[in-house]
């Protein structure tokens, strides 16, 4: 592995002054020392890397202006030479040649490969900014990191003496802040000049950026000058500010790979692949054979190559990667999230090249927020602390009273509880236990003032003995558990809850608060699925509240006898009554895990948007409180993460293990 | 083939449809190499240089243009029957070239604008790439091809492998090159994003936008690439125009036509 050149502190505390008119002198010295210069200068309306002979040749008083897609050169108000941010040409240019002989084969004669000799010529970049030689630095990590190593690339490394400039000023397309790179360079660097009205603040960071610095006209600069170099560079991060909430990014992007955002981006990427080759990482290659005519001697030739081309994940059998989706979604998952996996960075510098030079203005910032947003968490109330919130232990409570809901559903309702299950919230369950029976998680339905109400299914041992208690029955309870509705969510919108079944239960609550507080949304809509007429949960309160004003109820059945006069079909079937704009829509669903699937996909097509889409995911649980690991599903325990979910932080966990 | 020794020398023949003889000339270009190329190769066929004619079967079959006149029809049939390898090359050949922009419009009504004598020309209403006639072993685009492309193509027969010609997007020539992007840093109007390279970006490498005269390469986005020329304040009259160059009856330039065709009216 190639080190960079980390400055010792001396060197760092050694700091000199090279006037604007001596800049000259700097080059002269490099090209002296036997290297090429290469730096920026202006061709074809783009400040470009390319070998400069003089200080004349460099962009004094030039600015660029950059935005996605865009691209344009400007005058400045000074003479600054390194006014400007990053321009077309990555110094991989000069490290990783885009066109490279390495190898030649012949047949005449005798028989075999050849490598040619590594030609590294001895060159010298100025101007390479913070997230630039980031950039060099994970090509190491990528080229020189594995016992499988470049070598041209490590003699050309190696032969390119860096000479560094702060950043002074910055581009819309700039995020090196958010990608940690920059803008300050911090090591790296043989020699380092901070550009600031007079001339430069010089730093050299290895022995041989000092030996060029010692043939140069320097003197030692004032304090006031040492401190305007500090000071442009901080302005510079105040300006660049944050633009890419990064954290936690390669994690958040695993969980969308089918996020449908792929295929709208997609279908507006023309697969030029600029944005690969101007990437200063990118690293993808493929080779070609030329060969004479009769195939006697031949030589490969390496190039680089783009995993955006339509070839490049193909094989005899047909194509890996067939779809623009598949190959967006692989750059920009490498880049974000595979490439830590692999060499322990991220595969970006945030230098936004990729931005300036995409011919159809993708913003890959934009991209990765719409794709894999970083949720904010909402102003929640604090959930009450629970009580016998151990393993084992358990609170006491008294049946009240017991109504039948359905063949197979009774409602209990539990009084003489400690006082911390009445502060439960809508959502939340209680891990229930008798005797000899196993605890089973049931949510709550209901909240009363001296009590709750429990809904349950018979469906098990300890649930059939649950139903069949008898009023002054103890049962052993621990709660409230888990996650709630996040009602306040739908503050200002329209509230829509969308119920499958025994679904209804764990939303039974939600909806008497939506009811209770009817002002504070837009609108508020119940869709109800169930089996049968006769399956209906809360029959009394479905009549009571399609009979009041504050909610709108739309019920439907999957199959009924001749008396039935509603509505049959699935739940979905009830969404074309939705006539309000979708993408206001907080929407809370609950129910089979089928056909929670085809009610999200269903509001997502309507154009609800995934974070405001909240799913209650149901889990074999056993402590309720994140020890047994039953309930565990991706980065979360069910019972104590959730079991409410915003669909956006689910992702691809999302019906994933789908019954 | 390749091994069938120097005595068998693969047989060429050169034929031509409606086109301006250029892809050939790129043959007799290659003038460094005439000398090796006729060694290897018997070139029994080929009108831009010998009046001479001799029958089938061949080994190789180079066809130019696209087929336009009502005998073409009848001729490509039979060429193909007496061709092991047919290869199509250039834009007329492999996409219907420049003549194909008549497809769009009335053929009568140019014939006549063009003619004096209308009736004296026999042309069809469409003219359309050979592959729409028979089966095409293999494409060399342009207009005209790219000299090296034709050599490799030359050497894989000879060598018996698969040509070593990459089909990719004439940017990442372009970004190989060094060029600036046009587009970006120029607004330019160009048709690299969706083009075919194998040109070398010739093009950009001198400030134009790309012509497309590579025709579409696999997989090429033209809908959206169609919408981001007028996003950037195109009128479609003018994106009309640059997909239906050389190779604009080709898919899918053609489909954005038809809808540009819609939109201009």
């Amino acid at each position: 592995m190639i080190t960079n050149p980390v400055p010792s502190p001396a060197a760092v505390a050694r700091q000199w002054f090279l006037a604007h008119s001596d800049l000259d002198d700097l080059i002269q010295a490099l090209r002296k020392a036997g290297r090429i210069v290469i730096g920026p200068t202006v061709r074809d309306g783009a400040i470009v890397n390319d070998e400069i002979q003089s200080a004349a040749d460099l962009p004094a008083g030039v600015r660029d202006e950059q935005t996605a897609g865009r691209y344009r050169l400007a005058e400045r108000s000074d003479e600054r030479v390194f006014g400007y941010t990053v321009g077309p040409t990555p110094w991989k240019r000069f490290t990783f040649p885009p066109i490279l002989p390495i190898a030649t084969a012949h047949v005449s004669g005798s028989f075999g490969f050849e490598q040619p000799k590594i030609v590294a010529p001895q060159l010298a970049f100025l101007g390479v900014r913070a997230c630039e030689i980031a950039a060099l630095g994970m090509q190491d990590r990528v080229f020189l990191g594995s016992p499988f190593t470049d070598e041209d690339f490590r003699a050309r490394r190696k032969a390119a003496l860096i000479v560094a400039v702060q950043c002074t000023t910055c581009s819309s397309t700039c995020f090196c802040s958010s990608m940690g790179t920059g803008p300050e360079v911090r090591s790296g660097y043989d020699i380092l000049l901070t550009e600031i009205d007079e001339g430069f603040v010089v730093q050299a960071g290895s022995p041989a950026g000092a030996a060029i610095v010692a043939h140069l006209p320097t003197r030692r600069p004032t304090h006031a000058e040492t401190g305007a170099a500090v000071d442009v560079v901080e302005a510079v991060r105040t300006q660049i500010g944050e633009p890419l909430p990064i954290a936690g990014i390669d994690q958040r992007l695993k969980r969308q790979l089918d996020n449908p955002r792929w295929s709208v981006v997609a279908e507006r990427c023309v697969e030029c692949g600029n944005c690969t080759m101007s990437c200063p990482t990118c690293f993808c290659t493929s080779v070609t054979e030329r060969s004479d005519m009769e195939g006697r001697t031949s030589v490969t030739e390496r190039q680089w190559d783009s995993c955006f081309d339509v070839n490049f994940a193909r094989v005899a059998g047909g194509d890996f990667r067939a779809r623009p989706r598949d190959r967006y979604r692989q750059w920009l998952t490498h880049k974000f999230s595979t490439w830590m996996d692999q060499f322990g960075s991220f595969g970006c510098v945030g230098c936004g090249r990729c931005i300036t030079w995409c011919p159809v203005q993708i913003d890959v910032r934009e991209e990765l927020q719409a794709i894999a947003p970083v949720i904010q968490p909402i102003e929640r109330p604090v959930a009450v602390e629970p009580v016998a919130a151990s393993p084992g232990r358990y609170s006491l409570a008294r049946l009240a009273s017991v109504k039948e809901e359905t063949e197979d559903t009774t409602t209990l309702s539990l009084t003489d509880l400690d006082p911390a299950f009445l502060g439960g919230r809508p959502g939340q369950f209680v891990m229930v236990a008798l005797p000899a029976f196993p605890a089973v998680p049931i949510s709550i339905s209901r909240f009363r003032s001296n009590g709750i109400d429990l809904t349950i299914r018979a469906v098990g041992p300890t649930s059939t003995a649950l139903v069949n208690l008898h009023p002054g029955a103890k049962v052993g309870v621990r709660g409230p558990l888990g996650t709630f509705w996040p009602i306040e969510d739908a503050y200002g919108r329209h509230a829509v809850v969308v119920a499958g079944g025994v679904g209804l239960s764990p939303l039974h609550g939600l909806v008497e608060a939506l009811v209770a507080n009817r002002d504070r949304f837009e609108s508020v809509s119940l869709y109800y699925g169930s089996r049968t007429p006769e399956d209906q949960l809360f029959r009394d309160d479905l009549v009571a509240w399609s009979a009041g004003k504050s909610i709108d109820v739309a019920v439907t059945v999957d199959r009924a006898g001749p008396e039935w006069k509603g509505r049959v079909g699935v739940v979905t079937t009830l969404f074309d009554m939705m006539s309000c704009d979708c993408s206001r829509i907080t929407a809370f669903v609950v129910g089979p895990e089928r056909m929670m699937q085809a009610s999200v996909q269903s509001l997502i097509s309507k154009g609800v948007p995934p974070e405001r889409i909240n799913v209650s995911m149901e889990r074999h649980m056993e402590c309720g409180i994140g020890l047994c690991g039953h309930c565990q599903t991706g980065p979360y325990f069910v019972c104590k993460d959730g079991p409410v979910f915003r669909l956006s932080e689910l992702g691809d966990l999302y019906v994933r293990e789908g019954i | 083939m390749a091994s069938t020794g120097k005595a068998v020398r693969p047989r060429v023949a050169v034929a031509k449809f409606a086109s301006c003889d250029g892809c050939q000339l790129t043959l007799l270009d290659l003038e460094d190499k005439l000398l090796e190329i006729v060694t290897r190769f018997d070139i029994v066929e080929f009108p831009e240089a010998t009046s001479r004619h001799s029958p089938g079967p061949y080994d190789v079959v180079f066809v130019e243009g696209s087929i336009s006149a009502p005998e073409h029809l009848d001729q490509i049939k039979a060429l193909r029957k007496q061709a092991r390898v047919l290869v199509t090359i250039g834009a007329c050949a492999t996409a219907g070239g420049i003549q194909a922009m008549r497809n769009w419009a009335d053929h009568d009504a140019y014939r006549a604008a063009i003619y004096e004598h209308p009736e004296w020309v026999e042309s069809l209403a469409m003219a359309t790439a050979v592959s729409d006639h028979v089966k095409v072993d293999a494409e060399l685009r342009g207009c005209p091809i790219d000299g090296g492309q034709l050599l490799e193509l030359l050497t894989s027969v000879l060598v018996g492998r698969r040509p070593q010609i990459r089909e990719e997007v004439v940017c990442r020539e372009c970004k190989r090159k060094g060029i600036v992007c046009i587009v970006v840093a120029s607004g330019e109007a160009c048709m690299g994003p969706v083009t075919s390279s194998g040109c070398n970006a010739l093009c950009p490498t001198y400030g134009r936008g790309c012509y497309g005269c590579f025709g579409p390469r696999i997989g090429a986005n033209a809908k959206s690439w169609s919408a981001g020329l007028m996003r950037s304040g195109r009128p479609p009259e003018e994106v009309w125009r640059l997909f239906a160059g050389f190779t604009g009856y080709a898919e899918p330039f053609r489909s954005v036509l038809t809808e540009l065709g819609k939109a201009k009216g």
